[in-house]
């Protein structure tokens, strides 16, 4: 299957602090990849290159044939980002927030209307829709989070850590919702800190550390660098390529 | 092309959707008003107590005492030389008065006297303003006596002493009645004269108008801080937008809390009709526009919200104190030069003068044309400085 991003010697400074090195990797269509490293590895980073909020020092990226460098407002097109932080309008209703950034992203009001319907219940959210989300659990904040970034049904999904602090019925739901994702045929690119999490739900894994893509492969083809596949978790994986010391 | 409006319709339905928020914006400078006016309204007239020790007691004194009970804002409290003594000591008075012994057997007699002030220091600006308005007292009544003598003089006694005193207290009570010589005020504006309304009007309106808009840049910064900033620059949303947009919102909301607080004024404390209302929305907008690139630019230097917070207080009170909100500015000097760097100034000056009715909007062309100049410049710095998050575009 063809590569739908392609990043290429990417590297990226903040005042003399090398936080990204060199980075090259690729995402298959319809392929979810989980891009996990300690704190500070250079994952945000990364993410926030890929998605046009940063420009990079060095080197580019092509996404659906697209240069996020020369080509961004094209990009944009295609990705939908949903952050770490709950980036959305608490004291706005559900609803109010889908259809907003639905129209940030070149939606017609009927149009962002519609989505927004469509996808609050999706993530089990219609019956909420005209609440302030300020009123919500941590769960439903965080798929509405989700439901923001699909507004513009993008063919690329960045998903930062969506499952931080919330319920296991939430967090399946969230594993429920990717996978369907991906089988309706997107591309997700996913970070996380939950070892099983990217084991369940990653084809492809990407372990960056100190700014560098340090290992690359499928979960059972990393497992599989360490001791037998099939007892060996991908937590021993990432302790080994990344160590034992803490982190900042 | 439309997405900065669409920004600017969210952020006002955010501010309208706090109701709390919404209605604290709008009661807070009501309060205000409400609190300065009962404090400093109505009472520009001097008031003032007066502790007078009356160790004389004769005809003299109680007249002398009487006609300054019976200036206007003066009380006088009698109270013994001893307790006088004791208030002075333990402050709780800065100044009072002694009537000598024999102060209305010298005066009767012709022979100089004098009335005793006793004070802590120099006892206050009150103490001078009474003193001043008591010589004018001490001076009538002794106005009275010495025409007394002036009659005994001129008659060699031919006229008894009852006939003189009666004779000459008509003319003293005709002289203060109507004088041959007094003070007329000339208004300069005439009937339309600003007053302490028009001034504390537009004072608190410009205060709450730069809390409310540049509070809200503290906005800007917890959104940049939530990456909401970041998530709209991965949406079709230009930088430029996005800035636009912002500005829009603060400006939109300013204008509709100076209009909600105008109206409530106009409606209730009767000022001039709806053109000095429409003339007074339409300075009130400029400067809503000057103060939105003001929170703006704040927003873009500050590093947290905390300094956002602590900035706009700065800039707020700064500009409320030297650019003259609630007192009329000196007309030359050091404080008058400050004054020109708030926006505050210019625009309570304006709206001081279309309230008062002494001028319109048109003669505040200068006015205008400084605050829509700062709202331009200030919008221009603040796009340059501005990022929507660490490294970011």
């Amino acid at each position: 299957m063809q590569d739908f991003l392609t990043a290429s010697g990417l590297s990226k400074r903040f005042d003399g602090v090398q936080a990204v090195d060199d980075v090259s990797f690729s995402l298959r269509k319809q392929e979810i990849f989980g891009l996990l490293g300690p704190n500070g590895a250079g994952k945000t980073t990364t993410i926030r290159m890929l998605s046009t909020v940063l420009r990079p020092d060095e080197g580019d990226v092509l996404i659906g044939g697209r240069s996020v460098t020369r080509e961004a407002d094209a990009v944009r097109r295609l990705i939908g980002v949903c952050p770490q932080e709950l980036a959305l309008y608490p004291e706005l209703s559900a609803t109010d927030n889908l259809v907003f950034f639905g129209r940030m992203s070149g939606l017609g009001g009927k149009e962002a209307k519609e989505r927004a319907h469509e996808l609050l219940d999706r993530v089990g959210l219609e019956s909420r829709a005209k609440d302030a989300v300020a009123k919500f659990s941590g769960g439903m904040k965080r798929r509405v989070n989700i439901a923001i970034a699909l507004m513009n049904s993008p063919a690329l999904l960045f998903l930062d850590e969506p499952t931080v602090g919330i319920d296991p019925q939430s967090r399946n739901h969230i594993f429920d919702t990717v996978l369907s994702l991906r089988d309706s045929g997107m591309t997700v690119l996913y970070t996380t800190h939950y070892m099983e999490e990217a084991d369940r739900l990653c084809d492809n894994i990407g372990v960056m550390d100190h700014g560098n893509i340090i290992a690359m492969g499928a979960p059972a083809e990393l497992k599989a660098q360490i001791g037998d596949p099939s007892t060996t978790t991908l937590e021993e994986v990432f302790l080994s390529l990344t160590g034992r010391s803490l982190r900042d | 092309m439309f997405r900065p409006l669409h920004l600017t319709l969210i952020e006002i339905k955010r501010y309208l959707a706090d109701r709390g928020d919404l209605a604290t914006s709008i009661a807070l400078p009501i309060a205000l008003f409400a609190l300065m006016y009962g404090v400093f309204g109505g009472g520009a007239a001097f008031n003032s107590d007066v502790h007078v020790a009356d160790l004389d007691g004769g005809p003299a004194a109680q007249r002398f005492l009487a006609a300054a009970d019976a200036v206007d804002g003066l009380t006088v409290v009698s109270s013994t030389e001893a307790e006088l003594d004791r208030a002075l000591d333990r402050t709780a008075i800065l100044s009072g008065y002694v009537v000598p012994a024999g102060f209305s057997a010298d005066l009767e007699a012709g022979r100089p006297t004098a009335l005793v002030v006793r004070q802590r220091g120099s006892g206050g600006r009150d103490a001078e303003i009474v003193a001043s308005i008591l010589q004018g007292v001490l001076a009538e009544v002794a106005a009275e006596y010495e025409l007394r003598s002036a009659a005994r003089a001129l008659t060699s006694g031919a006229v008894p002493d009852a006939e003189v005193a009666r004779v000459a207290g008509a003319l003293a009570e005709q002289a203060r009645a109507t004088p041959l010589v007094s003070v007329e005020v000339d208004a300069v504006s005439g009937a339309d004269e600003a007053d302490f309304l028009d001034r504390l009007l537009p004072g608190v309106v410009v205060m709450f108008l730069l809390f409310s808009v540049m509070l809200s840049a503290q906005s800007l910064l917890e959104e940049r801080r939530t990456s909401v900033l970041e998530r709209l620059m991965t949406t079709r949303l230009s930088p430029g937008q996005l800035f636009l947009g912002k500005f829009l919102a603060g400006w939109s909301r300013g204008a509709l809390q100076a209009f909600v607080l105008l109206a409530l004024a106009f409606a209730a404390l009767g000022f001039g009709g709806p053109a000095a209302f429409a003339q007074c929305l339409a300075l009130a907008v400029v400067t809503a526009a000057a103060v939105s690139a003001l929170g703006l630019t704040i927003a873009s230097v500050a590093r947290s919200q905390e300094q956002a917070t602590w900035g706009a207080v700065f800039v707020t009170l700064a500009m409320s104190l030297f650019g003259g909100s609630f007192f009329p500015l000196p007309e030359s000097g050091a404080f008058e030069l400050l004054s020109r760097l708030t926006l505050n100034r210019y625009a309570v000056d304006a709206l001081e003068g279309v309230l008062s009715g002494a001028t319109t909007l048109g003669d505040h062309g200068y006015e205008v044309a400084v605050l829509a100049g700062v709202a331009v410049a200030g919008f221009a710095v603040a796009r340059m400085l501005f990022r929507t998050s660490e490294g970011a575009r």
